[in-house]
């Protein structure tokens, strides 16, 4: 025996140590080490992020993590918010809240993106969590008022319940009062997804009044103008305000009340709601425009010049998210008003509008790129698109992590060139080579895909629709993007070849979706039997795939990697294509 | 392909309806023939889910109304739904007309007769109540409906 292992440190030393070590990648190379390690590590793991509900079951989460305290699941795929996943597709978190429920009495948080949560799931988040602290519902849907009333009434120390972008069912507002007298602790509220019945106004200014460490106040729609004054009152100290619907007529007294309300917060930073906006109150705004660095104004039906005069109040914007409205010319003032922006939101007011409505084109973003210079993450919905405008964001701009262009009308091409817009997207990802995350559109061939596979090594999620000419741009990309975790794709001619190719790739990802593509249920069910460890689901609505020949397409095919095996919970028109499922229906 | 923009099999002929004489020559029929022909020439993409957005960001733009009762409307096929606010009509005939404009079809209700032999053309109204039932709309006196509703939905006949 030579000498004494320098690493043989008692286990509470080592777990003192991994206690420092929060990020998920971190910890799982911590575990990786030796036996020990793991052990030690997974007993102290306090926090796990399921990307995918489906890839793993709670058992096993429970059997490896024992002291879990936060949970953070994904449910439905992304696509499922533009409609393409059909309802009742999955997603159910009952059955995961069932079984921690009974292993993680101390857990305290639970976040949800795109999940199916029922009244009965909130229920016995509420009656089994003693120290429940934090419930995130983001994209959600299944629950009403009674379920949230649940968890208002039980939960004894929350401090955050943020309802973002979900579903509700509005069956009444007195949910609110169900917040105990005690109930102090709230740091977080946003239930601006809440339908058009009254909120109870009264009970909300109640519980701002009792709760001094609200820093996140979210209204909805229903609140009127008129209030926002006393709820500011009762919370100065907030940091991130929502208001709800923001028109009345124009009143002195009410404006100078609401101005005044504004600027008693000294620590307002972020801004959002603005619905039905009536731009004589936005003046109301100008004593905390100088702090804001984030504005939601996705809802605000106003016109350029009063968004222009808005922005110029606001040169330490970091943040904006806004209607098409604002035109190339709003645009060029936020260019050379806000030099810190770091994101930039552009929607549709007309989407489905034949001609364009406003003013907006590819020279407002142009504009942003090169007067932003910290400019990060770029969402832009337009008409038109040159790839001389693309090179030139891509220069003027080499740190884009995100970069999603939605040209409203498929397979539009340059407008300029009548080119396809390849050279424009292979700057992009040959200049910014931090991409994350690519969306595409325009008229795209197989060449953007090679670029995207020579490329693209960082980008870890790619959205692709209406493009391509042969499986060999899918090719590219499964054989290049070696970052790769989340490929969704509609309306390509992408076949079989370039799938059985790079099945292999596919266990590397968390997920691929494909609808109206050209895959064959034959293809399917080959990759579903030489691939155990990818779960290959097929969805058609209209009737099963095995009542067509095996070379017929299928409509809608979702591959993710999963150790749990085939799920149990698919309706009628999700096929397994696993050899252990018996297709019965 | 195309769809036809002439009156006889349009959703203009005015016949179908016992009320409608006045509210179809109200109606905007050089949008009809703009929308018509641009569907007709539109290449065959799925117009629905397209482009990519959440529904919640494409509000429509209103006037401001301090007393206002919005209320969501789908159509079947197009996932996407408007809203309407209900206090802007004031009887069952303005809304009809108001829907009939914004899903650009024709809407069988309580009151309505329609032609049988083209019930394709037609779409039938209802609305879900407190109570979760969804029912036809125009049965019940108007105020009892807007106290009633939740939302409406016009399906294919």
């Amino acid at each position: 025996m030579q000498k004494e292992m320098a690493y043989s440190f008692p286990d509470e030393v080592l777990k003192h140590v991994f206690s420092f070590i929060q990020s998920d990648k971190d910890r799982n190379a911590v575990s990786l080490v030796c036996k020990s390690w793991y052990e030690i590590e997974r007993w102290c793991r306090r926090k796990v992020f399921i990307g995918n509900c489906y890839a793993v079951s709670p058992r096993m989460v429970i059997r490896r993590f024992p002291e879990v305290r936060s949970i953070e699941l994904k449910g439905k795929p992304h696509f499922a918010d533009f409609n393409l996943v059909p309802d009742g597709w999955g997603g159910y978190v009952l059955q995961w809240i069932a079984e921690m429920a009974g292993a993680y009495p101390w857990l305290g948080e639970i976040r949800l993106k795109r999940m199916v949560v029922t009244d009965e799931s909130l229920e016995l988040i509420a009656k089994s969590f003693k120290n429940f602290k934090v419930l995130v519902l983001f994209s959600c849907e299944g629950f009403s008022t009674d379920g949230l009333a649940a968890i208002a009434a039980s939960c004894k120390n929350l401090r955050e319940l943020d309802l973002r972008e979900s579903e509700v069912d509005d069956l009444s507002g007195h949910w609110l009062a169900q917040f105990p007298e005690t109930c102090t602790s709230l740091v977080s509220l946003n239930i601006s997804c809440l339908g058009s019945d009254e909120v109870s106004f009264s009970a909300l200014e109640r519980l701002v009044d009792r709760c001094p460490n609200l820093r996140s106040l979210q209204l909805n729609r229903a609140v009127t103008l008129d209030k926002i004054a006393n709820i500011l009152r009762r919370a100065p100290q907030l940091v991130d305000f929502g208001t709800g619907n923001y028109a009345a007529e124009l009143q002195p007294d009410v404006f100078s009340n609401l101005a005044g309300a504004f600027s008693s917060c000294k620590e307002l930073k972020s801004l959002s709601g603005f619905w039905d906006v009536v731009p004589a109150y936005l003046p109301a705004l100008y004593s905390i425009c100088p702090r804001l660095t984030s504005l939601n104004l996705s809802y605000a039906t106003i016109q350029s010049p009063d968004l222009i005069k808005l922005v110029s109040h606001c040169p330490r914007l970091q943040r904006l998210l806004v209607l098409d409205y604002v035109e190339d010319s709003g645009l060029e003032e936020l260019a050379s008003s806000c030099k810190d922006l770091q994101e930039l939101r552009v929607f549709p007011s007309d989407p489905f509008g034949v001609e364009p409505n406003v003013s907006l084109t590819e020279q407002g973003l142009v504009a942003v790129s090169l007067g932003c210079p910290k400019l990060q993450s770029v969402l832009y919905f337009c008409r038109r698109m040159s790839n001389a405008a693309l090179v030139t964001i891509a220069q003027n701009c080499p740190n884009l992590t995100r970069f999603r262009l939605c040209i409203i009308e498929p397979k539009t091409p340059d407008y300029l060139t009548l080119d396809p817009l390849d050279a424009g997207f292979g700057a992009i990802v040959e200049h910014c080579k931090d991409l994350r995350r690519l969306s595409l559109s325009g008229l795209l061939t197989d060449h953007v895909f090679e670029y995207i596979g020579t490329y693209g090594k960082k980008l870890e999620m790619l959205s692709v629709a209406f493009a391509g000419d042969s499986d060999l741009g899918l090719h590219h990309v499964l054989s290049g993007c070696e970052s790769l975790r989340k490929l969704e794709i509609r309306d390509c001619p992408f076949g079989d070849k370039a799938l059985l190719a790079n099945a292999a790739k596919l266990e590397t990802m968390r997920s691929l979706w494909m609808s109206s593509c050209a895959v064959s249920f034959g293809a399917c069910k080959l990759l579903g039997q030489k691939m155990p460890k990818l779960n290959v689901e097929v969805i058609d609505e209209t009737e099963p795939p095995d009542s067509r020949p095996e070379s017929y397409p299928v409509d809608k095919l979702y591959i993710y990697r999963s150790v749990a095996g085939p799920r149990f919970d698919m309706p009628p028109f999700v096929w397994s294509m696993d050899e252990a499922v018996k297709i019965l229906h | 392909m195309g769809r036809p923009t002439s009156s006889s099999s349009s959703i203009d002929s005015p016949n179908h309806f016992a009320f409608s004489s006045t509210a179809s020559s109200q109606r905007d029929l050089t949008t009809d023939l703009r929308l018509g022909l641009s569907i007709s020439i539109a290449p065959p993409y799925v117009r629905e889910q397209w482009p990519p957005m959440k529904a919640a960001v494409a509000e429509e733009e209103h006037e401001c109304n301090c007393s206002t009762f919005y209320v969501k409307v789908y159509m079947e096929g197009i996932p996407i739904g408007r809203k309407l606010d209900l206090l802007a009509h004031e009887s069952y005939y303005d809304l009809i007309r108001t829907l009939e404009h914004m899903f650009h079809t024709n809407i069988i209700w309580a009151e309505a007769e329609m032609d049988r032999d083209h019930y394709e053309k037609y779409h039938v109204l209802t609305y879900e109540d407190k109570e979760g039932d969804w029912m036809m709309v125009g049965d019940v006196p108007w105020e009892m409906f807007l106290s009633a509703v939740r939302r409406l939905k016009i399906s294919k006949c």
